[in-house]
């Protein structure tokens, strides 16, 4: 009796969800101010993305990036989302951006203020174009592929289309050597397979949400994207490939800590389950 | 003087002390950023779609009516849809905005369809047929894996009636690889469900984490004074209702 007593109160402490957030805001505050150094391991699907673009991309390429995330999902996506950039800059591409979501207008000016040291010394116009909002969902996404400046006529900032260098290289899905979204909704890498990939070939690079990378990681197993880049993890491995180390690199610490913490309390919960089950099952048998 | 940037970043921290202030209990405070927030996004959404309309429409047909009616006239089409979908508001012409809405999920389902049988069905079966002989033996572990779960998963699916066994019959071959199938499909999903909240986690805390280091971190005083104010909220919530 004594025994069960003294698990129902374990488990009355332990179930309090006050305790829980309050040890997870510590886990993720303490190791922010007193970074403990544990080590980031590079994973096989970062690499195949960095060796991916390394191998593929000339000086001079194209590159469509869709900007597709609110201010929430920055802290996994924007990451993503500069590293990449500084890897594109690097090679020599020169890239134009687009965001179907409303959202995503906050987003890149947030990148923009965030990744100053990147697009330093690029030229807007020449070196890079950001298209704005694009109303449409995935009819937009169709009319972009078959022609941009079919679609709109001036960029977010309301200069023409025709009257920027860049511009007048680009056009439709084909001139562009590859695609990269960057999103925190699970449609919009469809809507990318169906109306970019799979008429024109063009090939195609995820950066999604933790959450949502079992849903589309059929698109890359299929082969219809060259690879995911998943979450803050994803972003730091990338960080560390292109030596430009900011939010997500970051974050390790309070991640790691943070998810002992989660599987601490689910050991102790399975722990609590199983010792209750089998004390009422020897219970009962008597 | 304060400025309007400096003004802003405390409003943020204390906006994000406030919304997580939730987790604890519901409170003032929390209310109040919940709708600010709300009211913002709406706003700010219904801003930019409009925006979104002058910069292809409006701007153009004003600035250069000649080039726009040649060459950029059939804009004019959805825009008039658009404009039909507030016959809704009508009870005489409310039938109007059916035009606009049957156009929408046409045009939607058109596009989808023309490339939905190859993207999502050939492309997907096809990745599924997999070498299950070969020399690297992970490789071909994880091919089988691959196939037995998918097959699992669909006679989960598709096959919703057991067969039967007699009673005090020996089970038929049949129904020994249904119910393997079965079960396999079954912990394989587990497994998915698993991988899916694991990750769902990682969102959370990433959230959390990011959002400690861009909003509280470098207005780490205002989202103290926030917190406090959160907890005194808290306190005087439950007070009332005593």
């Amino acid at each position: 009796m004594s025994e069960m007593s003294a698990l129902s109160s374990l488990e009355k402490i332990l179930g309090s969800k006050e305790l829980l957030y309050t040890l997870l805001l510590l886990s993720v505050i303490l190791p922010i101010l007193h970074p403990l150094g544990i080590p980031v391991e590079i994973s096989r699907r970062t690499i195949d993305v960095y060796e991916y673009i390394e191998t593929n991309l000339r000086p001079g390429c194209r590159v469509y990036i869709e900007v597709y995330y609110e201010v929430a999902a920055r802290g996994e996506l924007e990451p993503n989302l500069i590293a990449l950039t500084k890897h594109l800059f690097d090679r020599g591409c020169r890239i134009v951006y687009g965001s179907l979501s409303a959202f995503g207008v906050i987003a890149f000016s947030l990148f923009k203020s965030m990744a100053a040291d990147v697009l330093e010394g690029k030229e807007y116009g020449r070196d890079y174009v950001y298209l704005g909002y694009i109303a449409g969902g995935e009819a937009a996404t169709a009319s972009l592929a078959r022609s941009i400046k079919g679609t709109i006529s001036v960029d977010n900032y309301g200069n023409r289309l025709e009257d920027l260098p860049l511009m007048k290289e680009v056009d439709k899905a084909t001139d562009f050597d590859l695609v990269v979204i960057v999103s925190s909704g699970t449609d919009i890498f469809a809507y990318y397979v169906r109306q970019w990939h799979t008429p024109y070939g063009v090939p195609l690079l995820f950066a999604c949400l933790s959450v949502i990378a079992p849903s589309i990681e059929p698109f890359v197993g299929a082969k219809q994207a060259v690879g995911m880049l998943v979450g803050q993890r994803s972003a730091a491995e990338y960080e560390v490939l292109v030596g430009r180390l900011g939010l997500g690199i970051a974050s390790m610490d309070a991640q790691s800590t943070s998810h002992m913490l989660i599987v601490a309390f689910i050991v102790i919960g399975n722990a609590i389950y199983w010792r209750r089950r089998i004390s009422s099952k020897r219970g009962g048998s008597r | 003087m304060i400025s309007w940037d400096v003004l802003g970043a405390w409003l943020c921290a204390a906006m994000v002390v406030w919304i997580y202030s939730f987790a604890y209990r519901d409170n003032a405070l929390y209310k109040l950023a919940e709708h600010m927030f709300v009211g913002t996004a709406a706003g700010y959404s219904i801003a930019l779609a409009l925006d979104s309309l002058n910069r292809v429409v409006v701007s153009p047909a004003v600035r250069s009516p000649g080039t726009f009616w040649t060459t950029s006239w059939h804009y004019l089409v959805p825009v008039a849809l658009g404009i039909l979908l507030f016959a809704k508001y009508s009870r005489k012409y409310y039938w109007l905005a059916r035009y606009a809405v049957a156009v929408n999920i046409a045009v939607g389902s058109g596009l989808a369809l023309r490339t939905v049988p190859i993207a999502n069905i050939v492309r997907q079966i096809t990745a599924t047929i997999l070498p299950l002989w070969g020399s690297d033996p992970v490789k071909v572990l994880n091919n089988w894996i691959l196939v037995l779960i998918t097959l699992g998963g669909l006679t989960y699916f598709l096959f919703t009636i057991f067969p039967r066994v007699a009673e005090g019959a020996r089970p038929s071959p049949t129904y020994r690889v249904y119910r393997s199938l079965y079960y396999i499909g079954i912990y394989g999903m587990m497994v998915g469900f698993g991988a899916l909240f694991a990750n769902t986690i990682m969102t959370r805390v990433g959230f959390l984490i990011s959002i400690y280091l861009i909003y509280i971190q470098p207005e780490a005083w205002a989202a103290t004074v926030a917190a406090i104010l959160a907890a005194i909220a808290i306190i005087l919530g439950i007070l009332r209702k005593r």
